[in-house]
């Protein structure tokens, strides 16, 4: 009898797993100014907050990723680091910039997480992060911001790369009492990835961008472990389950359905 | 009486104490009388981690060495205020991990 | 001799793989309930009706379901217009389109802002902020007649038909439609990747031909970016299994066919009739 309950929950597993699985269906395409939004709640809630919603496009057009990810050290996934008030007060995470010390566009950034007891006048500062939910007031609107960029076709709907080519967005490599002053970056050689499937135009991955943006221990060895070229295999598929290149290139950089900003060279005939 | 009212004054006074420290935020005292010593532990940090944007160019001896005085830091670190430890922490293990791919491709290289 | 035991132990024997039938029947009727298509022992759905979505996640009180005809938006676009530059996601409900994002020029916005002209008339704005409320009913109409513009019978009656419905494919190939992959403010002009070629996928049932995947033209409709890698993980042929169960419920292949594309009770636009063994 057990024998064959097991079987049958086989057969229903079998039958039901494709209706079950996520995979094979078209998702909605997030709205440019939702592309690289970030939630953050392993604390806010208990806290009797909403949840964070930290947006991408506005810090990325100040700052490096490196200065964020290396030299304040955020994790790359949501949850991962552990942001707690406490910490913020301190001036560490959020709190390295807004601290209601630190001048950006002529103006201080607003402190995070201060440590008075929250009266209501507090509660609206904290609702300028922890705003899941609801209508908050910001001082950068996403149109107004994008509007003079150039444009590409998916993600934040910005051409990153070339805002910054052509001087239109700054994002500073340093950020004082986090960044260590470092000696001169050994310029990295960009380098051909092969794609493997006939008629799929080889990668030429621009190393040299990507150091210029990250330094070398964000994507060594935590992101990228292969120190041979050739040796790892990355499949699209992994990059598209978050690893490798899609650790960045799924939910902030430019997604994966932009086929051609990789696959650069043409295919041979 | 009378002892009952002192009583409940001082009662009342030590709890309006504690109620305005715990308003105020607690005196952040320790910081300061320990800067010495933290700053040696931070200049290390800053020694090691700066040059990571080299690591391609140093030698396996050079990479070795570095990656000894991580592991030498990593104690130190970990006696911190769970903040900082929590920051630096997360910082040194990239900082090593880089420098263990760098000589782990140079051994590979040479193989 | 059939002695008392003998004959509950024997019953008992015949009970189970008669279970297991009723079993497996069951859990394959669930399965197909489950999806979205229309199989030949069903009733098919009336032409005007197939390729209709009701979008009901904000609307359904008031002011009222919205009903998408896919029939009316693709005779003038192609999908990857509508489904990459746009955004839409291929199932109802999943997009969350807000009257807000509407009129802040996304999704159903960002053609009917009542400024874009298209075909010599300018496209009427949805979700306007107008206190006219007349204008709600022509997409907010589930339940209700005679709101709409557009009539499936009269708009499609010079198109050519299949049993399902209108026969797209023909209609373009004889130039009856001309879909538009370009809408400016919306689209990126990109240097067009090379169009795929045809290949064949292999079954794993002896009885059926392999699949003549038609990928050049699916490219044509689709560009790359709608069906990679969301669809279909990897572009490398062959890697992945592709069961007719997954298509069924709306996966893969299923995505499109069996919802607004060709469904899949016509086997034979994919996979040549015909015996194998010749």
């Amino acid at each position: 009898m057990n024998r064959k309950l097991l079987f049958v929950l086989a057969l229903v597993l079998i039958f039901c797993s494709h209706s079950l699985s996520q995979t094979g269906t078209k998702q909605r395409r997030p709205l440019p100014y939702e592309f690289g939004r970030v939630v953050l709640n392993n604390y806010s809630e208990k806290a009797d907050l909403s949840p964070v919603v930290f947006e991408h496009w506005i810090h990325r057009s100040k700052f490096t990723c490196r200065v964020c990810h290396v030299d304040i050290g955020f994790a790359m996934k949501a949850g991962q680091t552990g942001i707690k008030a406490a910490d913020n007060e301190r001036g560490y995470y959020c709190g390295a910039c807004h601290n209601g010390k630190m001048i950006a566009d002529g103006k201080p950034v607003f402190a995070a997480c201060s440590n008075r007891r929250l009266s209501y006048g507090d509660q609206k500062q904290c609702d300028r992060c922890h705003s899941l939910g609801k209508k908050v007031a910001s001082d950068f609107d996403f149109f107004a911001f994008s509007e003079p960029l150039p444009k590409e076709r998916f993600g934040n709907g910005i051409d990153w790369e070339k805002s910054e080519a052509i001087g239109l967005i700054k994002p500073a490599a340093f950020l004082d009492g986090f960044s260590i002053p470092k000696h001169f970056l050994a310029a990295q050689k960009d380098f051909e990835l092969n794609s493997k499937v006939e008629g799929m135009p080889d990668i030429i991955f621009s190393h040299k961008k990507h150091t210029v943006w990250n330094g070398c221990e964000l994507c060594h060895p935590e992101i990228f472990m292969g120190v041979r070229k050739g040796n790892s295999r990355y499949t699209m598929v992994d990059i598209s389950e978050g690893k490798s290149c899609g650790v960045c290139h799924v939910t902030v950089a430019f997604p994966l359905t932009d086929c051609q900003r990789c696959h650069t060279k043409s295919v041979q005939p | 009486m009378l002892k009952r009212g002192i009583a409940l004054m001082l009662f009342m006074g030590l709890v309006a104490v504690i109620g305005g420290v715990y308003a105020i935020g607690e005196p952040a005292s320790s910081e300061t009388q320990t800067a010495p010593a933290q700053e040696a532990w931070q200049a290390e940090f800053d020694d090691i981690c700066s040059r990571s944007q080299n690591a391609m160019t140093f030698s396996q001896q050079e990479l070795a060495d570095l990656i000894q005085r991580c592991d030498v830091l990593m104690p130190k670190i970990e006696k911190l205020d769970e903040t900082r430890k929590k920051v630096y922490m997360g910082r040194l293990r990239m900082c090593r991990g880089l420098y263990a791919y760098v000589l782990e491709s140079k051994e590979n290289q040479k193989k | 001799m059939l002695t008392y035991s003998n004959r509950r132990r024997t019953r008992k024997n015949e009970r189970g793989p008669f279970l297991l039938v009723l079993a497996c029947g069951a859990l394959f009727l669930a399965s197909v309930a489950s999806a979205q298509i229309y199989l030949p022992s069903q009733p098919t759905p009336l032409p005007s009706n197939y390729g209709k979505v009701i979008l009901d996640k904000y609307s359904s009180t008031e002011p009222g379901g919205v009903v998408f005809d896919h029939w009316l938006h693709r005779s003038k676009f192609t999908c990857r217009l509508c489904h990459v530059d746009i955004g839409f996601a291929m199932r109802a409900n999943a997009t969350g389109i807000r009257a807000e994002t509407n009129r802040l020029g996304f999704h159903c916005g960002a053609c009917h802002d009542g400024k874009r002209s298209f075909e010599g008339q300018t496209i009427f704005a949805s979700c306007s902020s107008a206190e006219n409320n007349s204008q709600c009913a022509r997409c907010h109409s589930l339940g209700k007649t005679n709101v709409r513009k557009y009539e499936y019978k009269a708009f499609t009656a010079r198109l050519p038909k299949a049993l399902y419905g209108v026969d797209w494919e023909t209609a373009e190939t004889k130039k009856f439609i001309n879909p538009v992959d370009f809408m400016e403010g919306i689209s990126v002009k990109k240097a067009p990747m090379q169009t795929r070629q045809d290949f064949a996928i292999t079954t794993n049932l002896y009885w059926v031909h392999p699949v003549r995947f038609s990928h050049e033209k699916h490219t044509v409709w689709n560009g790359c970016e709608l069906c990679h890698p969301e669809i279909f993980h990897t572009v490398a042929k062959n890697q992945e299994q592709h069961s007719m169960v997954a298509n069924i419920v709306g996966h893969n292949c299923g995505a499109c066919h069996g919802q607004v594309a060709f469904p899949l009770n016509k086997c034979s636009g994919c996979h040549p009739s015909g015996p194998t063994w010749m």
